[in-house]
């Protein structure tokens, strides 16, 4: 104990030096917290689950993915036989069918523009990937959007990113829309394969901040009802997107081995063959889209984590030196007095690890609490990623960084001061 | 020993204090001393008697709390710290106790220091300093570094150091304080030939008898007051 | 939001204006000199001191090394993007596509409207007086890989380009084939006098990114007869949409977009993948002004379709907002990397300043004002920077001319693309001026420390 207490008074001693290495410590954890969490969620959506398999099923050939409606509870069933008991039937399934709107027809561009998942209300909570860990409060609220989204049809469930453009677009000194959003009404005027599509809404509720700040989910029947009223009033013509506007299935079943049942059911079905059909799991599917980033993604695991990792080892193995060189005299008297080298080394050691371990620690608090509060998550353009959430286990990548760098940046300066002689020390000194 | 009656260096009045906390501390108390110039003066007392502080005065590193100092009619006292600086490296030269040399230079280069802020041609220089390495016998260490010098050695190039500005006046603290016998009885015979050929006035603060001995006239401080003056046959 | 549009337009300057970076250099490289010029403490003491302490130097370098390298590297890979989009496109080109359509993949033209506007007068004909007009069917297809690579995805995505007439739009595209021919106007190989029941493969032209790329699917053994051991080149297969093709030509195509793209018959290709729409019409005219004139014609003046027509430089250039998005994240990780290499060289130079304390005491005794010695602190802290940003920028350099993979393009849409890494004197000017603002900042504050230095008290 009477070692710690030494090893806590010495990181005390020289306060500016111990600040200094203390903030570099900080600063590159910040660096490595935030590249962690990209990958660390990336990670996560692209490793195979062995239960609650989530798995699409979308057109097999093309993006996008455009499949008749009529495809739908089909797949939704997992295509089983109803002649064939022994065909699997999913837990629970999902159809999406994508539309795109914009806020300002006149000008349509990316950031007027509302990308929305017509589906089934009730499968929202279930099915739709990055709700499962939502605080109570979260959870409750999207329920109650959901239930609203379900009593009006023209409801809408906006992202956050959506509710700022539209309080952009409404200057008429009412009340922001970011604070009362609820009940507002707006317009989307479908653009580019959605032109002749338009829709008036009513804000029903507002996804928590991540995955979804960029999406909105309206109701499928307010949608298929615009596509079926859509001939009365063009000449009887179907809009082109009447025949194919199932965009994607996502179906759900306990385990691999029920998915390649299913899969197999999916694909071997000559009900899907004018489009062909294509199911993968949610990982597969998302690795493949993220294939693309593949060398982005290296470059951050491997050089950039390195870097960031090579650069606080060395501003640790700095300070460290720099102290270490400072008081050979003193190492040399404790070696007089009876401490042995290993002691000594500890000492050392001691001293970068607790500066590392609690810069570390503090580093990645501090990133947790300002990219997920303050900014409601990491912007980084990376496909169908809108923003990444720093997850808590942040917290000890902080601490195993810091300890680590420290430790390897330490370990030269430690056994320098362990082999101090001295007479040597002494000699020099009278 | 010959020196002209003009005093070169002028003390009239001079108070120092220091602040510690809410305590004053008084080094020195309404002091007044005239230097002559081409004098050798030692200035001795018990420790904290204040003779660092008087020749840190009369040096230009310090000013009073109250009074002033004169060195060759100007008036140092009421400089401020830059004109000080610049009045420094073209009036006075200064030995340390521990000779204080930079250590990754080489002797003719520390000795070559406060010649670059001069504004002489790099032959010029060289030159002044070989003559003030050549003055001090240390011709055949000029490459050398204090590292690779003895204490008597160090002494020399920071007694060159202190010449090769060709300055009016001479201060060393405690010069020999650091040296053994034999190498500061170099060192005082030095000084003294430098007070001597080079008619310099040297203020020398010492508690060493045997400096004090090499001195034209030796001042006694003592809580710092003149006490005494005794001038040396 | 204030905040946002000066890092956007600080973004935007470095991305289209790097003269921009030689200013900021330049500026930093003569406050450089000025210190050198004004400085009267010896460089040799400098230099000496940092080779006393040579560990503590060497260790500081290092980070600067890490971070400059980094940035280099970083740097190489948006400076590449920005070659390839704006490689791309030729500047008398109208690319036209549906109205509203936020990529070509997700335009569908009205075949109807298209042989009017090729025939408008300001598209140009070539020798045989025919409409320099390409139509052509953009698609983003699944290709299952066959053997995947541990870690690596069993699928990827290819762009498909099905062209209505090759040598048409070899003319409009202005583009040449590095070796091999076109595809044939049937768009399959020709199996007349071969005895075989398979279809026959469906000819295509691939650029070289992607020739690269699905080279990789090879076995060992096809790898190995193949003719070049890197990429598919003609006469080599592979299969897509459960189709065989083979390829006839390999596209000159390095820092284009098309680089990453298949191009076949729009006949063949479009059955195959049920997509037989025409998403892009690209129109050639004379020069970048006649495009401008064309592109405004259609915009403002031409009612009979709905849409969207770009001169095709602007259209590429706009697919650099990733690229944009890129840089800012490279310039953050940058900034806040540098400041943990900021505190580093700060470390250093407080531990240098209290070990030279008595130096100081000396210097100022002597004569040097207060802002010599800064000067002299300040260039110790640069040449420790210089050092290791210098060695930074000479590793970072080895990453000229590697390939990497990505995406380009507006969010919803994009184009996946393979790219050379590029290290340009840009990157070198931006490399070396954080250099020596990591290495300016990190020493001035522990140098007005030393300088704030009494010499009596330094030298106790």
């Amino acid at each position: 104990m009477k070692l710690l207490s030494l090893i806590v008074k010495n990181v005390g001693r020289n306060l500016l030096r111990s600040a200094l290495t203390a903030l570099g410590t900080m600063v590159l954890v910040l660096v490595v917290t935030l590249v962690w969490s990209v990958l660390h969620l990336i990670d996560l959506v692209t490793e195979e689950k062995s239960h609650d398999v989530k798995a699409f099923i979308s057109e097999r050939w093309s993006v996008p993915s455009r499949l008749p409606y009529s495809y739908a509870s089909s797949l939704c069933e997992g295509a089983a036989r109803a002649d064939h008991p022994e065909d699997i039937h999913p837990t629970d399934a999902m159809a999406w069918q994508f539309y795109g709107g914009t806020l300002d027809p006149k000008n349509p561009s990316m950031k007027s523009m509302v990308f929305c998942i017509a589906c089934d209300p009730r499968k929202v909570p279930t099915m739709m990937s990055g709700l499962e860990g939502l605080s109570a409060t979260e959870d409750a609220e999207l329920h109650r959007s959901v239930e609203r989204l379900l009593a009006k049809r023209d409801g809408i469930i906006l992202g956050r990113n959506h509710l700022l453009a539209l309080s952009q677009k409404s200057k008429d000194g009412k009340q922001s829309m970011l604070e009362d959003p609820l009940g507002r009404k707006f317009s989307l005027s479908g653009f580019s394969n959605f032109k002749g599509l338009d829709f008036d809404f009513e804000i029903c509720g507002v996804f928590p901040p991540g995955r979804y700040d960029t999406l909105a989910v309206i109701n499928r029947d307010y949608y298929n009802a615009a596509l079926d009223a859509y001939p009365p009033s063009h000449a009887g013509v179907p809009h082109p997107m009447a025949d194919r506007s199932l965009s994607l299935v996502v179906i759900k079943v306990d385990d691999m081995q029920a998915y390649n049942r299913v899969a197999e059911q999916i694909t071997t079905s000559l009900r899907f063959q004018n489009p062909q059909v294509k199911c993968e799991t949610e990982s597969s599917g998302v690795g493949s889209f993220l294939d693309a980033y593949r060398d982005l993604l290296w470059i951050m695991r491997v050089p950039l984590t390195l870097a960031c990792l090579g650069t606080l080892a060395l501003v640790l193995a700095n300070a460290i030196s720099i102290s270490v060189r400072e008081r050979r005299t003193e190492m040399a008297v404790l070696k007089v007095l009876g401490f042995r080298p290993g002691q000594i080394m500890f000492l050392v050691i001691g001293e970068s690890v607790l500066l590392g371990l609690l810069a570390g620690f503090t580093g990645a608090g501090l990133t947790y609490m300002t990219i997920n509060w303050g900014f409601h998550g990491l912007s980084f353009p990376m496909g169908f990623f809108p923003v990444f959430m720093i997850p808590i286990n942040a917290l000890w990548w902080g601490v195993a960084v810091g300890t680590g760098a420290a430790l390897a940046g330490s370990l030269v300066p430690a056994l320098s001061a362990s082999r101090v002689k001295p007479a040597e020390v002494f000699s020099k000194v009278a | 020993m010959t020196h002209t009656d003009t005093p070169i260096v002028r003390v009239e009045h001079v108070h120092k204090f220091f602040r510690r906390g809410s305590e004053r501390l008084d080094v020195l108390q309404d002091l007044t001393l005239d230097v002559p110039e081409g004098e050798f003066l030692g200035l001795m007392g018990p420790s904290g008697s204040g003779k660092t502080t008087l020749l840190n005065l009369i040096a230009g590193i310090d000013s009073p709390s109250e009074g002033d100092v004169w060195v060759q009619d100007e008036r140092i006292s009421a400089m401020g710290e830059g004109q000080l600086a610049h009045w420094r490296t073209r009036h006075v030269g200064f030995v340390f106790q521990f000779y204080h040399l930079l250590p990754v230079l080489s002797a003719y280069e520390n000795v070559e220091l406060p010649l670059l802020l001069l504004g002489l041609s790099a032959a010029r220089r060289r030159e002044q300093v070989l003559n003030a390495l050549d003055l001090v016998g240390l011709s055949d260490r000029i490459r050398h570094r204090p590292g690779q010098l003895s204490g008597g050695q160090q002494q020399r190039v920071g007694i060159a150091r202190a010449l090769v500005t060709d300055p009016v006046l001479i201060v060393a603290d405690e010069p020999t304080g650091d040296l053994d016998a034999r190498s500061a009885e170099e060192i005082l015979d030095l000084l003294g030939a430098v007070s001597k050929s080079l008619k310099k006035t040297i203020l020398m603060v010492t508690h060493d008898p045997r400096a004090a001995r090499r001195a034209d006239r030796i001042l006694h401080l003592e809580k710092g007051q003149l006490v005494e003056q005794a001038t040396v046959v | 939001m204030q905040g946002e549009l000066i890092v956007s337009e600080l973004v935007r300057l470095a991305l289209t204006d790097p003269r921009s970076l030689w200013v900021l250099l330049g500026l930093a490289v003569g406050m450089v000199l000025l210190l050198l010029a004004v400085n009267r403490i010896p460089l040799s003491y400098t230099l000496r001191n940092l080779s006393l302490r040579w560990r503590t130097t060497l260790m500081t370098s290092l980070a600067f090394t890490l971070v400059v390298g980094l940035m280099v590297v970083m740097l190489a890979f948006t400076t590449g993007m920005q070659r390839m989009t704006d490689g791309s496109g030729q500047p008398g080109n109208v690319i036209v596509l549906a109205e509203g359509s936020i990529d070509e993949a997700f335009s569908n033209l009205n075949v109807e409207d298209l042989g009017e506007i090729e025939n408008l007068p300001g598209v140009r004909r070539d020798e045989a007086g025919q409409r320099l007009a390409s139509r052509e069917s953009y698609l983003i297809v699944k290709q299952p890989v066959p053997h995947p690579k541990p870690g690596r995805s069993d699928s990827r995505f290819l762009q498909v380009r099905g062209i209505t007439d090759a040598a048409i739009a070899a003319k409009v595209h202005n583009i040449q084939l590095k070796s091999g021919s076109w595809f044939s106007a049937a768009g399959v190989e020709d199996r007349s006098g071969v005895d075989s029941k398979a279809a026959p493969a469906i000819q295509a032209v691939l650029g070289e990114g992607v020739a690269g790329e699905l080279a990789a699917d090879r076995t060992p053994e096809e790898a190995a007869a193949g003719k070049n051991p890197h990429r598919l080149d003609v006469g080599d297969r592979f299969r897509l949409g459960e189709k065989d093709w083979v390829v006839t030509g390999i596209l000159k195509s390095s820092g284009a977009t098309c680089n990453s793209e298949i191009w076949a018959n729009r006949a063949k290709v479009g059955p195959v993948f049920g997509r037989e729409n025409v998403t892009t019409l690209v129109l050639s005219t004379a020069d970048a002004d006649a495009a401008v004139q064309l592109r405004d014609f259609l915009k403002n003046n031409y009612a009979k379709a709905n849409i969207l027509p770009q001169v095709e430089k602007e259209y590429y250039a706009g697919l650099s907002e990733t690229n944009q998005q890129f840089l800012f994240a490279i310039i953050v990780i940058t900034t806040i990397m540098s400041i943990g290499g900021i505190f580093g060289v700060m470390n250093t130079m407080f531990a240098a300043i209290s070990n030279r304390i008595k130096d100081i005491g000396v210097l100022r005794i002597l004569g040097y004002a207060r802002w010599q010695i800064l000067v002299s602190f300040l260039l110790e802290s640069l040449v420790i920077a210089l050092l290791g940003g210098l060695l930074g920028c000479a590793l970072g350099s080895l990453a000229n001319g590697l390939t990497v993979n990505s995406v380009v393009g507006q969010g919803g849409g994009g184009k996946f693309v393979v790219l050379e890494l590029v290290v340009d004197a840009n990157i070198w000017t931006a490399g070396i001026f954080v250099t020596l603002l990591m290495g300016g900042l990190g020493g001035l504050v522990p140098a007005l420390s030393a300088v704030r230095l009494k010499p009596l008290e330094a030298l106790r």
